[in-house]
């Protein structure tokens, strides 16, 4: 209200009076009309004055209070006098006032004169100028002064009543704008409004007055005015509070207007006949009774539960009855698997086990280091002499915790435990005994070459070991003493690469190679006359063809290069026995024999075109079978009985057939780079050596793809033989320096695979810059072989 | 063309479900889902391809079967569960209010309560199902019934537990089906062969448990609640098989002063055939002390309007039974006939083999598992010190009905035995005025009376025979302890039978010339050594090993012998140097071993054509026994050698399928020829070791 704090507390503690006081200001107001208001201002006004006359005099909050009371109390007693208004002001209240109560006007009278009187003479006021003093003062039977009014003259004659009520211009702003001022806003003509009085001055005389109807108590925010209410608001409200409806005449039980069927129609809306189910009792309904009933019955709803039983006991909980009284055993399950008993416990479990049982010191050592789940067993064995020493097991709660879990949580598998016995497995082999004879030991060693000998060859009859070597000479050794019996020097800058003799026993025909060149040696040094003739005549034969041949590709207009040129060597070389020199167009590096000695076939692996050429004995003629061969050619081979031709390039096998001229089979070892290969004298079977040291057996009839795979060489092997003397034997030559002598027996049955067991491993040839065994060779009747060795011996092993 | 199938659809991709997808299914929690798996049985599997059941991760998962976790669905105890999650929300609730009466209510009334009858009933169609079911659970129960209560096991549970495992002991007793026992470290082991089953269960020493670690009890306790209605429901089965009323009459007060099988009283149904109470009614007359006395009475007038009842009716029955029960032995009349294997009808010997004697506990023995022993096999009368609880038939150290007395203390030195005399004299004094007696072991003993160690009760029912008790006295260096359930297999070691039978051929010779050339370098080493030291080097425990030091002739021989060992190694060593580094050995070695023999006749030969030339006498060599240990071992070797040939050579014609096969069974064969070699080994070496002692 006021700018200084300490005085709007002041203020603060007389509020309540002073609402008070206005209250009944505005009762005042409302049951006095215009007469009152005017002394309402003044009260008003008189407050205003308190306020200052307080802060001038500085008077404590007490003082304050007695002051105010004393005021009112003033002003109460200024009440009953009535004070005759200036015109003005009378005006004013006239203005304010919107109510007449001509039969209260004497009671409530109050002018602003008389307030600023009774406050007293310290303050002096704008309005004061204005007034006069109509009072009188006397002394009361108290002492006390006593103001005695003059008469007020009320003035009927005006006509300001039908004036239009004095409003308040303000405007539509909130009224707690003035809440600061003593006025509340301004009339039309610009005077103040001042706020209505209020204060204790009128508490005594609400007391006296009844309250009229429609008063509320509070205050119109619009205008500043009491609120009252009307008649008519007042019976709303009491139709609210009754719960009643307050719209006047409003019948919320209203006649029900049948809209649609108050109206009696000629047509019915549905022609559809009454149906049944209107006059029958329900069936479902019945039901649903029947079902309760009976479930009474039994028992399964009980119209009233009775409470739970307090504590039931232990046994009555655990009920237990013969469970298994009609027990019907249920099939097996495949799926079913019933968790495994654990093992009973062993010897080492015991408490007192026997002494071998027990842990030594390293075991012991060990099972503590080990970690915990490494362990094979969870204890240590341990020794206890008597029973009352035995301490508590550590891990029972944990072990039991254990089992728990495996019973619940590890995954059950059924496994067939392996009940076979070892032996069954291996496979029945032949006795050792039974494929006797073999070559065990090194009988005899040819020694006297220079180099690496490169080939070794066995005549037909069984008697002479034929050789060639680095050092160029083909040499020939008589083969139980292994003493050198011919040799010849037959190229001096090539490697003999390969000797052969021809197959059959009524001649001795030794077949070599060195470089480009194959010589057919007769050895007539050491045969016997018949033979050397046999063997002579069987060169020569060819020599009318040969001395034909040129003449007709003389006549040619295209000479073509022979495949070969059939020629008489030089004489040196015709004096020791070489009787026929054929020249091709690459080196050659295996030969190999028809059966019948008529043919042979020579591979020169770089020749391409004439990589494998066969030669006719008995016309001295060369054939080149391959226009073009796909792959290097390693090795070629007649078939033992038919007119079947095997050549072999670096990873296959394929046979020909000559007489149809065409390809009969090719052979897949899987091999990356065959070295040599074998026909067994069945004819059926062939035996592959590699150099990625494994040995293969071919079935012919089987696949093509090998029927076995040895691998038991840690070296290349470089040559394979069969045994060609009816003897179930085959070896082969590898790089580290060992043979191996295998038995592979072929029977006639079709059904019944081959045989193959290994025998023996002969060890006796060194290893010379990474070569071990250059060649073997099978004597053609007894089980004895010949390996040539790149240390410059041959050996021969019965 | 046929529809294409989806991958995915069927087979094993639609037989197995992993875990996360079970629980979903079923809409439980995991721990629900945990509890439901062991009610039930549920175990995963193991798929047989991973990758077609994963869709292609082969990451680690858990796999059930789909049809077990279909079945699962079914399940009653599933709506218990949720009802029970229901409840437990309600009583959080509660208790989060702070209404701690509301939640008691709750909990008393609304908790449902789960019953495992129809689950038992649906895992054990059968009987003999459930027995042989019965292993895991009896184990568990005897080792919960050990345990302390904890706020995760409940002492209801425990004393529940302690009642089922005595009602089952009761009943083996009563039957007389236990078999074998078993002393081992972990606990004692117990078979009995109820309904031709065999079970097995182990019963922990009475200590306390170590509980601490990563043991969860909620799982123990869902498997021990589900044991104990599966025991519950067997036991029940169990007495009314042999006509006992199930449960048998528990005696609260008896059971606190630790009566244990005591506090159970069984009665027969209709016949009163009760094994207890006929004993009881036998030993009357020789009972002295007033307790037992009354007790008997007491048990007797029980029973004896029954028995009167039924008497003619019981007599006529164990006739027939007589008549029916027992297998006739058949006889062959002929003797070309075969002959067929019957079973011993020895279970009736065994059930009475401790029938005739009167046995009395001393305070240090574990009364318990005796009891429970000497009952089953027959003894009616046990008595023991009155500090190992109630219902001893005698807690009268000096009854003179005893016979046997079981004791587990050391002996005490021989001077404080008393004299024959002394011991005679209390004895005396007990007939004439029935004071109390003072005649304790080992202060004296009892005439007539036999003491033993308990060892002697197990291995006399394992042997099922009484054995010579004088090897179990107290104090005796005890025979070890056998398990009862080995049985020797071909290739694996027996300790019951002589080394010499089982060892193979060479190795004992082999053995000495290891020891030998061992014993040599020690002797060497160890001259002045301690005795100590050499047992030590030694490696054997015990017995001291004496080695023959104080002969120095022996030694000599001795470094001959290794000389002539290192010789044969380094000729060894060559033979393995030609042939080494083979797939396969040829017949090589054979043949140069032959050679080396040769070798040695014409060594031999050339000696003595020098000493022909030079006239002495040729000094016979001596074949020393280290020599002939030599020759012994070489040829074993040497015969070994040739079969590991043959064998080689054989294995090189299998397939590779096979050879794996192979390799695997010899896997296992050769762990346990080696495991058995090793225990050979250590009894070859206490076993010289104890000679030399017992030489010395």
């Amino acid at each position: 209200m006021a700018p200084n704090p300490r005085k709007r507390k002041v203020v603060t503690r007389e509020s309540p009076v002073d609402r008070v006081a206005e209250d009944e200001e505005e009762l005042a107001d409302g049951l006095l009309e215009g007469i009152l208001s005017h002394s309402e201002d003044e009260s008003e006004d008189s407050q205003a004055e308190d306020g200052d006359s307080e802060s001038i005099e500085g008077l404590s909050d007490e003082e304050d209070l007695e002051d105010s009371e004393a005021e009112v109390d003033e002003e109460l007693q200024s009440d009953e006098i009535p004070s005759d208004g200036e015109e003005d002001i009378r005006q004013q209240m006239r203005n304010l006032k919107t109510t007449d109560d001509p039969l209260r006007r004497k009671t409530a009278k109050l002018s602003h004169e008389q307030d600023f009187e009774a406050d007293g003479e310290l303050e002096s006021r704008p309005e004061e100028e204005n007034l006069r003093r109509n009072y009188t003062v006397t002394t009361d039977a108290n002492g006390n002064p006593r103001y005695i009014y003059k008469e007020i003259e009320p003035v009927y004659d005006s006509d300001e009543s039908d004036a239009p009520e004095a409003t308040n211009t303000i405007g539509n702003i909130p009224l707690s704008y003035y809440e600061a001022y003593p006025h509340i806003g301004y009339d039309i003509n610009g005077k103040k409004i001042m706020r209505p009085a209020k204060g204790e001055a009128l508490d005594a005389l609400l007391d006296s007055i009844d309250i009229p109807k429609g008063w509320t108590g509070l205050t119109d925010p619009a205008t500043g005015k009491p609120l009252e209410l009307t008649e008519e608001e007042l019976d709303v409200l009491k139709k609210v509070t009754r719960n009643e409806i307050p719209e006047e005449g409003y019948d919320p039980y209203p006649e029900m207007v049948h809209y649609f069927s108050g109206k009696l129609e000629i047509m019915p809306l549905s022609a559809a006949p009454e149906p049944k189910r209107r006059f029958v009792p329900s069936k479902h309904e019945a039901k649903r009774v029947m079902k309760i009933v009976k479930a009474i019955r039994e028992g399964r709803i009980q119209p009233y539960k009775a409470p739970a039983e307090e504590e039931e006991d232990e046994e009555e909980e655990r009920q237990v009855y013969d469970i298994w009284a009609d027990e019907v055993p249920r099939p097996e399950h495949n799926m079913h698997i019933a968790a495994p008993k654990l093992p009973p416990p062993g010897y080492d479990q015991s408490y007192h086990p026997p002494p071998e049982y027990l842990p030594d010191k390293d075991e012991k050592a060990a099972w503590e280091e080990a970690d915990e789940e490494d362990r094979e067993r969870e204890y240590l064995p341990r020794d206890h002499e008597a029973l009352r020493k035995v301490p508590g097991y550590e891990r029972f709660v944990k072990e039991k915790f254990e089992r728990c879990l495996d019973l619940y949580l590890a995954p059950r598998v059924r496994r067939n435990k392996l009940n076979i016995d070892p032996e069954s497995l291996l496979p029945k082999l032949p006795d050792p005994d039974e494929l006797k004879p073999f070559p065990t030991t090194c009988a005899a060693i040819f020694r006297g070459q220079e180099g690496r000998v490169r080939s070794v060859s066995i005549d037909p009859r069984g008697i002479f070991v034929a050789s060639g070597g680095d050092d160029g000479y083909v040499r020939i050794w008589e083969i139980l003493t292994g003493r050198q019996v011919w040799n010849v020097k037959v190229s001096d800058d090539d490697n003999v690469d390969t000797v052969r003799w021809r197959p059959g026993k009524d001649s001795a025909i030794l077949a070599a190679a060195a470089g480009e060149n194959i010589y057919l040696i007769v050895p007539f040094a050491i045969l016997s006359p018949d033979v050397e003739q046999a063997s002579r005549d069987l060169l020569d034969a060819g020599w009318g063809y040969a001395a034909s041949k040129p003449s007709t590709t003389a006549n040619g207009a295209a000479p073509k290069e022979p495949a070969a040129r059939w020629s008489r060597p030089e004489k040196r070389l015709e004096d020791k026995g070489v009787l026929v020199q054929t020249t091709v167009r690459s080196t050659v590096k295996v030969i190999n024999w028809h059966r019948k000695g008529e043919y042979f076939a020579t591979v020169s692996p770089r020749g391409q075109s004439s990589a494998v050429a066969i030669h006719t004995l008995s016309k001295h003629l060369t054939q080149l079978p391959f226009r073009r061969l796909r792959g290097l050619a390693q090795s070629a081979q007649f078939h033992p009985s038919k007119a079947i031709f095997f050549v072999a390039t670096r990873n296959s096998i394929r046979s020909y057939d000559l007489a149809k001229q065409e390809l009969v089979k090719i052979l897949q070892p899987g091999a990356k780079w065959i070295s040599s290969f074998d026909v067994h004298p069945g004819g059926d079977n062939l035996i592959v050596g590699t150099y990625d040291k494994r040995l293969l057996w071919h079935d012919l009839d089987l696949s093509t793809t090998p029927y076995k795979t040895l691998r038991y060489h840690q070296e290349a092997i470089r040559a394979v033989a069969f045994h060609h003397g009816g003897l179930p034997l085959f070896a082969d030559a590898s790089d580290d320096g060992s043979l191996q002598i295998f038995h592979g027996k072929v029977v006639g049955d079709l059904m019944e695979n081959a045989t193959i067991v290994p025998l023996k491993v002969l060890r006796g040839h060194q290893v010379r810059s990474r070569l071990g065994v250059m060649d073997v060779d099978w004597h053609p009747r007894e089980p004895w072989c010949v390996s040539a060795g790149a240390d410059g011996t041959c050996r021969l092993w019965n | 063309m046929a529809k294409m199938k989806k991958k995915g659809t069927t087979g094993a991709a639609k037989n197995y479900i992993t875990r996360t997808r079970a629980v979903k299914r079923l809409q439980i929690s995991l721990p629900d889902f945990r509890r439901l798996c062991i009610f039930k049985g549920i175990y995963p599997r193991e798929p047989r391809n991973k990758k077609k059941v994963s869709k292609g991760s082969t990451a680690a998962t858990t796999f059930y079967y789909t049809k077990d976790i279909q079945y699962l669905l079914h399940e009653p105890l599933l709506n218990k569960f949720r009802e029970h999650k229901a409840v437990a929300k309600k009583i959080g609730r509660a208790l989060g209010r702070g209404e701690v009466g509301d939640a008691a209510r709750l909990e008393k009334t609304h908790m449902p309560k789960i019953k495992l009858d129809h689950i038992i009933k649906e895992r054990y169609p059968t009987f003999i199902d459930a027995l042989r079911d019965l292993d895991d659970a009896l184990s568990m129960l005897f080792l919960f019934a050990s345990l302390p209560s904890t706020e995760h096991v409940p002492s209801k549970t425990i004393a529940l537990c302690q009642r089922l495992c005595l009602e089952f002991e009761h009943y083996v007793i009563a039957s007389h089906s236990l078999r074998r026992s078993f002393l081992s470290i972990k606990g004692i082991y117990y078979q009995a062969t109820i309904q031709g089953q065999d079970i097995l269960w182990l019963v922990p020493y009475r200590f306390v448990q170590r509980t601490g670690g990563d043991i969860d009890f909620r799982i123990m306790g869902t498997f021990v609640e589900f044991y104990t209605t599966l025991v519950g429901f067997v036991n029940f089965r169990l007495y009314t098989s042999i006509g006992l009323v199930y449960p048998p009459k528990f005696n609260a007060k008896s059971d606190e002063l630790g009566g244990e099988l005591d506090a159970f009283q069984l009665e027969g149904r209709g016949v009163g055939s009760d094994d207890g109470q006929a004993t009881n009614g036998d030993t009357a007359k020789a009972v002295i002390s007033a307790e037992a006395q009354a007790e008997v009475d007491k048990v007797a007038a029980l029973a004896e309007p029954e028995r009167q009842e039924e008497v003619s009716t019981a007599l006529t029955r164990t006739e027939e039974d007589e008549n029916t029960d027992a297998i006739d032995t058949f006889e062959p009349t002929a003797k070309d006939a075969d002959v067929l294997p019957q079973p011993q009808a020895s279970s009736a010997e065994m059930a009475s083999l401790f029938a005739p004697f009167t046995f009395y506990l001393s305070r240090e023995t574990p009364r318990a598992p005796l009891e429970f022993i000497l009952k089953a096999f027959g003894c009616k009368r046990v008595g023991w010190d009155s500090t190992l609880g109630d219902g001893a038939f005698t807690s009268d150290e000096s009854d003179p009905t005893i016979t046997h007395q079981i004791i587990d203390r050391p002996a005490l030195p021989s001077t404080s035995q008393p004299d024959p005399a002394e011991s005679s004299e209390p004895y005396a004094t007990t007939n004439g005025d029935g004071t109390a007696l003072k005649a304790q072991w080992p202060r004296s003993t009892m005439p007539g009376r036999t003491y033993v160690q308990p060892q002697w009760v197990w291995d006399c029912i394992n042997q099922a025979k009484l054995l010579r008790p004088d090897l179990y006295a107290p104090g005796a260096e005890l025979p070890p302890h056998l398990s009862p359930w080995v049985k020797p297999k071909k290739g694996e070691y027996d300790p019951n039978v002589p080394l010499e039978q089982q060892e193979i051929e060479g190795e004992a010779e082999a053995f000495e010339e290891e020891e030998g050339v061992d014993d040599d370098e020690e002797e060497a080493e160890v001259e002045d050594a301690s005795d100590t030291e050499m047992i030590e080097s030694n490696g054997t425990n015990g017995v001291a090993a004496i080695e023959d030091r104080d002969n120095p002739v022996e030694a000599g021989e001795g470094m001959d012998v290794a000389g002539s060992a290192s010789e044969s190694e380094s000729e060894s060593e060559d033979e393995e140097a030609g042939v080494g580094g083979d797939d396969w050995e040829g017949f090589e070695s054979d043949a140069e071993s032959d050679v080396s023999e040769g070798e040695a006749a014409r060594r031999q030969h050339q000696r003595e054509l020098e000493a022909e030339a030079t006239g002495k006498a040729l000094e016979p060599t001596i074949k020393t026994t280290r020599d002939r240990n030599a020759e012994v071992r070489k040829k074993a070797e040497k015969k070994r050698k040739q079969e590991e040939e043959e064998r080689e050579r054989q294995k090189m014609m299998l397939s590779r399928r096979k050879r794996k096969l192979l390799k695997r069974i010899e896997y296992g064969e050769d762990k346990r020829d080696k495991e058995a070699e090793n225990l050979r080994k250590k009894r070859r070496r206490i076993e010289k070791a104890k000679t030399a002692a017992n030489a010395t």
